[in-house]
């Protein structure tokens, strides 16, 4: 364990001394991020005794996670693991602990108390014992085929069961195959025959991730490759505990980036250092040929971590660099270096200058239109990132230490960048803020914003979601924070129901202009109400923010809803930690609050006897096809 | 971890009890706090700290906290 760890774990040891850790929450989950191990586990426990409410009373902003845990075998242990990875995350867990054993009910029975809680996470732990338990002895490896049949035939079915009529996610996962197994068998056929049963087995509860659009399935075979104990045998038949500590600590690693998913706050840019970072030796005084990268021990690890960051970026994650070395020396290097795998056009933003990191992570922040506590930083230097540490304490920082070899391992530790799915707009995100600053030069030109507006041609499409959009507008809802009049996120299978509802007008926002496409950009989830139309949720991305995008659809919107003889829309706002900016976006366009304001939630409502003229700078399709 | 009392005060720590060594004879459901769950910790931390195995099975069959010292000083 570093200094700093230690020192986490003593000022975590205080905190809880002291009676502070509720007060304190969010930074003991910063000291938790510290740790690992022996510290990890003990601060897990010292967590797990914190009542829920209380940390949400203290902490009214941070996201509550309701977490059902059934499955196979003793799991409690897993629920102080998941409270270290969530409080780490600034997540608020709510454990739903279940009997022992009992999954198959606990996940069937719409009133059992683990349905009953509503979970936005269901994790069903499996272990071999699944299936192994079921097997008759002596055995051949055709009979643990016949009993997998008909144990996994069982969760496919309570998985397709939970996707029709569930809420929430469904965690499932692969089960490791203990050595115990195949080494009761005596003869290699027979090893490779189980070997063979076994990865069918996992194979089929990988599939279900396809099949099921609420179910996640955690593959826990790599790491269990990675050397993590998967169970320890007096602990299994003593205590029915088949997973060991270890095993279920790395479970929860990966449940917490879920978690962090679902909430919105799945991280979106990767910053990054360059000396001693992307390539070895000191740009300014070894020069472009000079530096490591490519060639020679040090220079092969630099090279296969610029792989491994460029193969982040070609799926939606935003690279930017922020570095301490001359710009113009960085710009050859990022161009002229024959040896890269990163080149300039990989970055949605190079900052190059001597100015303290955080300084420039702020105004990289505010450049792209994103908080800075979507960002991961990495960087060799410890004292830049416990810099960084400090002033942004909601950045995620990788600490990149010694051997190159190493980064890629560093980085990839935790899934900072986990989603449900990569969409197509993932892949063209770098190129649309790549756009967006070329926008920005080209506003240098024009004396006023409307000038500048007119000239960048800004074309919007408004049409119902379709069952292929469906899957884009849940990662809009869970990527967008600030122009997200709810703050509510939706599910793939959320956006399905809605779309497949026939009192539901669920509507994608696509939008581009001269500069490029954007792709989808907003969407607007509305509902008939009988002669009312509800507006339950509107969201934006940050990219086209102040453009008139929003106006312009809602104005379409009040003219549908008039034209089609609604006699009033309403408009909901609910306050979240992110989205004041659009708590006047209703009365800004001609709504009036509807009632009393009940706590954090505004309802406006437009009676549609006046509505504004259509922003004149935005040319409009409609699903009618009209011209707007 | 050579005396019972810093054995008590590294069971203290490890599950944030607050036992005393008066606490050490007295029945593992009797301690304010206790549950069946921290003998599984116990196994981790203890063979984390002495480097020897533990026999799981009498320790999750012992009685009290002086019994689970026995188990982890003397194998």
């Amino acid at each position: 364990m570093d200094v700093s760890a230690q020192d986490a774990a003593a000022r975590l040891r205080e905190l809880a001394e002291s009676g502070r850790l509720i007060a304190e929450y969010p930074r003991a989950g910063g000291l938790v991020d510290r740790l690992a191990g022996p510290e990890l586990d003990r601060a897990g426990r010292l967590l797990a005794r914190l009542d829920p409410g209380e940390i949400t009373r203290a902490h009214p902003a941070l996201p509550a996670v309701t977490v059902g845990v059934t499955g196979h075998g003793t799991l409690a242990p897993l629920i102080p693991a998941l409270a270290a990875q969530f409080a780490r995350h600034g997540l608020v867990p709510r454990p739903v602990p279940t009997d022992f054993g009992n999954y198959v009910f606990d996940l069937l029975d719409p009133g059992s108390e683990l349905r009953r809680a509503h979970p936005d996470l269901i994790l069903c732990v499996l272990d071999a014992g699944v299936v192994f338990d079921e097997v008759p002895v002596p055995w051949r490896p055709g009979d643990v085929r016949r009993a997998a049949d008909e144990r996994i035939g069982v969760i496919e079915r309570l998985a397709a069961r939970f996707d029709e009529t569930g809420a929430g996610t469904l965690v499932l996962n692969t089960m490791p195959l203990p050595r115990r197994y195949i080494a009761q068998l005596v003869d290699h056929r027979s090893r490779a025959e189980l070997g063979v049963v076994w990865r069918d087995v996992n194979t089929r509860l990988l599939r279900l991730a396809e099949t099921c659009a609420s179910v996640v399935v955690l593959d826990l075979d790599p790491i269990a490759a990675e050397g993590v104990r998967v169970t320890d045998d007096r602990l299994s038949v003593h205590a029915k505990m088949h997973l060991t500590g270890e095993m279920l600590t790395a479970y929860a690693t990966e449940v917490g980036h879920l978690a962090r998913q679902i909430t919105g706050r799945a991280k979106k840019c990767l910053v990054l250092d360059l000396d001693g970072t992307l390539w070895g030796g000191v740009l300014g005084d070894d020069g472009v040929e000079g530096i490591e990268v490519g060639d020679g021990r040090r220079g092969e690890a630099f090279l296969g971590f610029q792989r491994v960051v460029k193969q982040l970026g070609d799926q939606g994650v935003l690279l930017a660099v922020v570095s301490k070395n001359e710009a113009a020396l960085v710009d050859r290097a990022l161009r002229e270096h024959p040896r890269m795998a990163l080149g300039e056009q990989d970055f949605v933003q190079v900052i190059a200058n001597w100015q303290p990191k955080h300084d420039n992570i702020a105004r990289l922040a505010e450049n792209l239109g994103l908080a800075a506590d979507s960002f991961v930083f990495a960087d060799d230097s410890a004292f830049e990132r416990e810099l960084v540490r400090r002033e942004h304490p909601g950045v995620a920082v990788v600490d990149l230490d010694g051997d190159p070899a190493l980064h890629a391992r560093s980085l990839l530790r935790d899934g900072w960048f986990d989603v449900r799915e990569v969409t197509a707009d993932d892949r063209a995100r770098t190129r649309r803020y790549r756009d967006e600053a070329a926008r920005m030069s080209f506003l240098d030109g024009f004396a006023s914003t409307q000038d500048y507006l007119r000239e960048l041609d800004i074309h919007v499409r408004i049409e119902p979601v379709t069952e292929a959009g469906a899957a884009r507008v849940s990662q809009l809802t869970l990527r967008t924070n600030q122009f997200n009049l709810t703050g509510r996120r939706l599910q793939t299978r959320d956006v399905l129901e809605l779309v497949r509802d026939v009192t539901a007008l669920p509507l994608a926002v696509h939008a581009g202009d001269r500069f490029g496409d954007h792709g989808l950009v907003g969407a607007v989830l509305a509902r008939r109400d009988g002669d009312l139309l509800r507006i339950d949720n509107f969201l934006l991305s940050c990219r086209v923010f102040s453009r008139s995008i929003e106006e312009s659809c809602l104005n379409w919107l009040l003219r549908h809803a008039r034209d089609t003889g609604a006699a009033a829309v309403l408009g909901t706002y609910r306050a979240t930690a992110k989205n004041k900016r659009v708590a006047d976006f209703y009365p800004r366009n001609g709504f009036v609050p509807a009632g009393p304001p009940g706590g954090d939630t505004v309802t406006f409502r437009h009676g549609l006897t006046r509505i504004a003229p259509p922003p004149a700078h935005i040319r409009l399709q409609t699903p009618e096809g009209e011209p707007a | 971890m050579n005396t019972i009392e810093e054995f008590i005060a590294l069971v203290s720590d490890e599950l944030s009890l607050p036992l005393t060594v008066a606490d050490a004879g007295r029945e593992l459901d009797d301690i304010p706090g206790w549950d069946s769950l921290h003998l599984l910790w116990l196994v981790t931390v203890l063979e984390a700290r002495t480097g020897r195995n533990i026999s799981v099975i009498d320790l999750l069959d012992a009685p009290d906290l002086r019994s689970i010292y026995r188990l982890a000083t003397t194998g």
